[in-house]
């Protein structure tokens, strides 16, 4: 509690002055001589315990009510601290949620719209001399101003000017920023507004640190919350959640089947959904296709072509039509086009009698899934060579390696040709700088030789450090786990049919085990039934190492007949290293978007979605890394190019930013009960609209209770004068 | 003539004329009518003679004309003794002006003796407190008023009052039936005082109780912070009057109740003069309501 006028906390002083009449009329009387006394000390003896404590009585509540008044005069509130001589000022901090489901439509209005409203309601009913600070929340809280707190009508611009994001929505930053904001302010009275539409995946995730803080700022102030659109309104909305190539790796001079995947988030069922997909935006290629009905929760692939016309990162377009909620209606992918991708399949125990159960034989059929005349003009080239033909140089002009039943050296497995020295000395170059690389184990493999050679600190490839060889019997053959999958990764799809129920039919007999907890950054894409892990992967640089710790032959399990599985699981496997370097340029929002541009001398710009563009200045980074332009201000998706200062963009530096699509996976808003028990308490909930002013305004008078100290003032004053009418004092 | 005695007080009560309310005997013949039937020169009835009557007072002709011996009565005019009991105590101080107690009691007492010997009867004056402080027998000389109001002025109260014992002793002293004025303030105790009156109206007195009491002590309008101190003993209170005033007025209502109640019942004519209001006034009210009542 605290008093918006403390100084007349000075008037219950006041509380003297009946004390001291009650003592002076007691030293200061009349003497009077009285013959009648025996009547008088009757009634004295009949009534003066009963006086003295009507007296008393009299006394007390005229103390108190003087002293009520002097609180009523003090105005006393709830939730203030110490006080800044600013009289009834107020320091309010209002966090705006700039997620993209603001920008769902409410009525005629979108949420964003209704809470800009209320913002620039709660500014202009403040007090004089109050601040505000503005701040944009949504998985991240940035301040938006004014610069001076005191100056109300550039917060009401800053108010105006807030964009909608494509960022998740978390409360719990903007609450940490609330905090330090109100660290920052020494007003009288504190008030922290929180203008969102308290969509369940902002509150939930976090709920213990948010009531914490909530909780904490409710003792340094008061805490609101402003609810953005009606909780009664459920949503219609669809969203594009991604692009893949089911084709296998897109390339030039070809339609290339793209899957939309597109997911039904809203309550409703949507029907007659209009897909499209555009390659390199206006004017490119353009296809569209139909989803009849799409159940709420329901998530389907519409498969679509895209003509790509030249090598390189080109853009693709996906977009459904227009529902309630637009942020994630579009979604913009950059794809890496490729005239060819060539593959060196290392062989290390070719069969020479019967060349078709070879690893390298399984293997080229997966990666060319055509005729053998078709061959020579399908974009994936592979080139089959023996290990001691395998030259360093060979990497230079390949795109994937993959080394089967490989030994790492000629020492490893004796009489049986390994790896040059060279050859694995270049590896990890060839992986840093792009290369993808898949290795197979087999008889050849020793641990300790791929140890010493993968696993080194010197040249870290494997995921993890191998370990014993695992045999199963015949009969009882080990088997891998789809549900074990690692999700997100290129392999998830694994999880869900028809992958999952062929993979799931593989035997394998032998697989090497690795020991998880070695140093390196690998993981665990999938594991076998007995939890040991089957296929891991590890990132190196730009470039990327799969091993599967079974053979890619038949020698150790027979996974190589499982099209279905080891067919997919290769071409998965390429596209997913060929694109890897599209991989930085698609970007969510809010994430860094870092580039080294090939003039690192240069200054240059950054083009926003939008047709913002800002100065970011020349390239920079630590000694030993490639200089890079980086920034973070991505709020938005959409795409974003690095340009020369002041020049037009070129054809690199850019980056696709999709919209966060945790924001439209759960479009369930929290009831006003739910906010109250994840909070830990009862907010000032207040729904944006007409009458929220007004609502702000009673809320603020509740605050001061100075209506109550009077009321409480009033009843005393009754009660002497009750009192004292039936003690027959006077006045 | 002495301040005491009013023109205008007199004048009313001498134009109303003092009666007695009951025959009273006397040493003289006046306006009063003796209960003493008999001996005095106005006939009143016959009576039928019984043994143990004078045989003297045998009316013979009336004998010689109805054969029947009866007795010829006779009414005797007479005066009587009128006793003046004034209180001296320190209650009788209270009151400023002509509302004190003590000078509103002198008044009251001289106009009395006035009335009583200008009609030729006497009076007798006793100022009293626990004990007898002046005496002065009776006489119907004018000349006694001048000495009872010369006695009233010379008073001082003093002491406290111990009515009831005193008048037990007034009873006993006097064996002349007479007209009793006790003028007094009466604060008392009730029980011993009634019972003094009772004893003079066992011996024939005729008792009437003038009692004196200042407005302020029936009415207790007083108000701020007073500290009453006793004008009879050593007591003194601090209080503020206004409180007390519902409890106060409950006390002294009940005492004056008890005091008319027991007045009324022991044939003694309980008379309140409040000295707030004129005595004239107030002795002009009793006299008309003895003139109703039929008394002479």
């Amino acid at each position: 509690m605290s008093f918006l006028s403390p100084l007349l906390l000075f008037g219950a002083l006041a509380v003297a002055v009946p004390l001291a009449l009650h003592f002076f009329y007691k030293v200061r009387y009349r003497k009077l001589p009285w013959a009648a006394m025996r009547f008088l000390k009757l009634s004295i003896e009949q009534t003066s315990r009963r006086l003295r404590f009507q007296e008393y009585l009299l006394l007390a509540l005229r103390c108190l009510a003087l002293v009520l008044l002097a609180l009523a005069l003090a105005r006393p509130t709830w939730n203030a601290i110490s006080g800044s001589g600013r009289g009834e000022s107020i320091d309010a901090v209002l966090l705006i949620d700039t997620s993209y489901s603001m920008g769902a439509s409410d009525g005629e209005l979108t949420r964003l719209d209704r809470a800009k409203a209320a913002a620039l309601s709660v500014i202009d009913n403040l007090p004089n001399n109050s601040t505000v600070q503005v701040y944009a929340c949504a998985d991240r809280a940035s301040f938006l101003g004014p610069r001076t707190p005191s100056n109300l009508d550039q917060a009401r611009q800053v108010v105006n000017g807030i964009a909608l994001t494509s960022l998740a929505g978390d409360v719990l930053p903007g609450l940490v920023e609330a905090e330090a904001a109100l660290d920052r302010s020494a007003g009288t009275t504190k008030e922290v507004y929180l203008f969102g539409d308290l969509q369940k995946s902002g509150w939930e995730p976090q709920a213990a640190a948010i009531r914490a803080r909530a909780a904490e700022l409710k003792r340094r102030g008061t805490f609101v919350v402003v609810r953005c659109g009606s909780p009664a309104r459920s949503l219609t909305n669809v969203a594009v959640t991604d692009l893949t190539y089911p084709g296998g790796i897109p390339h030039t001079n070809s339609r290339v089947p793209v899957s939309v995947v597109v997911k039904n988030t809203g309550a409703a069922v949507a029907t007659n959904l209009t897909v499209t997909l555009e390659v390199e935006g206006q004017g490119g290629d353009k296809e569209t296709g139909t989803i009849e009905e799409l159940a709420p929760g329901q998530s389907v692939p519409v498969t679509l072509t895209a003509k790509l016309d030249r090598a390189g990162l080109q853009l693709l377009t996906a977009t459904v039509q227009a529902d309630d909620l637009p942020g994630d209606n579009r979604l913009d992918r950059l794809i890496a086009v490729r005239d060819a991708v060539r593959v060196l399949v290392v062989d290390g125990a070719p069969n020479i009698g019967d060349p078709k159960q070879s690893a390298s034989h399984f293997v080229t059929n997966a990666l060319l899934p055509v005729s053998a005349d078709q061959q020579s003009e399908y974009h994936v080239r592979v080139t089959v060579v023996a290990p001691e033909e395998a030259g360093a140089g060979l990497l230079g002009v390949n795109d994937v390696c993959i080394l089967c039943n490989v030994p790492a050296s000629n020492s490893d497995r004796p009489g049986v040709p390994g790896l040059s020295a060279d050859f694995v000395a270049r590896l990890p170059q060839f992986v840093r700088e792009g290369g993808g690389l898949i290795v197979g184990a087999g008889d050849n493999v020793s641990a300790p030789g791929y140890n010493q050679a993968f696993a080194a600190a010197a040249n870290p490839l494997l995921p993890f450090a191998l370990t014993e060889v695992v045999a199963a019997p015949p009969d009882k053959p080990l088997k891998p786990a789809p549900d074990s999958t690692a999700s997100p990764s290129f392999l998830s799809r694994f999880k869900d049919e028809p992958f999952s129920t062929v993979t799931a039919a593989v035997d394998v007999e032998k697989c090497f085990g690795v020991n998880e907890s070695s140093p390196g950054g690998g993981r665990v894409l999938m594991r076998l039934a007995n939890q040991q892990p089957w296929l891991t992967q590890r990132t190196l640089g730009d470039g990327e190492v799969l091993f599967v710790g079974t053979s890619l032959d038949a020698s150790w399990t027979n996974w190589p007949g499982k099209a279905g599985s080891y067919l997919s699981l290769l071409q998965l496997t390429m596209t997913h290293l060929v694109g890897k370097t599209a991989a930085d340029f698609n970007r969510t929002a809010g994430d860094k978007l870092s580039w080294s541009p090939p003039d690192a001398t240069r200054s240059y710009d950054l083009l926003k979605p939008g047709g913002g563009r800002v100065k970011v200045g020349v390239p920079s980074g630590v000694a030993g890394d490639k200089l890079a332009l980086t920034t973070t201000d991505t709020p938005t998706a959409g795409l974003y190019r690095y340009a020369f200062e002041g020049e037009e963009p070129a054809g690199q530096g850019l980056f696709a930013v999709s919209p966060d699509l945790r924001e439209s996976e759960n479009l369930e808003v929290l009831s006003d009960a739910e906010a109250t028990e994840l909070l830990g308490f009862r907010p000032v909930l207040i729904l944006a609209g007409p009458d929220s002013a007004a609502e702000l305004t009673t809320e603020r008078g509740k605050r001061e209770w100075t209506v109550w100290v009077l009321l409480g003032l009033f009843a005393v004053a009754v009660g002497e004068s009750l009192w004292a009418w039936f003690c027959g004092k006077a006045w | 003539m002495s301040q005491l005695l009013q023109p205008d007080v007199l004048a009313r009560a001498e134009s109303l004329g003092l009666m007695a309310r009951r025959v009273v005997e006397g040493l003289r013949v006046g306006d009063h009518k003796s209960p003493y039937r008999g001996f005095s020169v106005e006939f009143v009835q016959h009576r039928e003679y019984v043994p143990g009557d004078d045989p003297k007072h045998i009316d013979w002709k009336s004998y010689g004309r109805s054969d029947r011996y009866t007795i010829k009565q006779y009414e005797q005019e007479t005066n009587f003794a009128a006793h003046l009991l004034v209180d001296g105590s320190n209650s009788m101080r209270y009151g400023d002006g002509a509302t004190n107690k003590m000078a509103y009691a002198k008044l009251l007492a001289a106009s009395l003796a006035y009335i009583v010997i200008k009609q030729r009867d006497s009076a007798s004056l006793r100022i009293f407190d626990s004990a007898w402080r002046a005496e002065l027998p009776a006489s119907s000389q004018m000349s006694h008023v001048q000495t009872i109001c010369h006695k009233l002025e010379a008073a001082t109260p003093a002491e406290k009052t111990g009515t009831g014992a005193l008048l037990e002793q007034l009873a006993d002293r006097v064996s002349r039936r007479g007209l009793v004025f006790l003028i007094s303030d009466c604060f008392d105790d009730v029980g011993p005082l009634l019972k003094g009156l009772r004893h003079l109206r066992f011996r024939g007195h005729e008792v009437v109780v003038f009692h004196v009491v200042h407005p302020d002590e029936t009415e207790f309008p007083l108000d701020g912070s007073v500290r009453f101190v006793d004008l009879e003993g050593a007591d003194e209170f601090m209080t503020r009057p206004h409180l007390l005033r519902p409890s106060y007025l409950r006390a002294v209502n009940a005492y004056l109740a008890e005091l008319r109640r027991g007045c009324e019942t022991s044939g003694v004519d309980y008379v309140p003069m409040p000295t707030g209001r004129p005595l004239a006034a107030a002795l002009g009210e009793y006299f008309v309501r003895r003139l109703q009542q039929g008394k002479a």
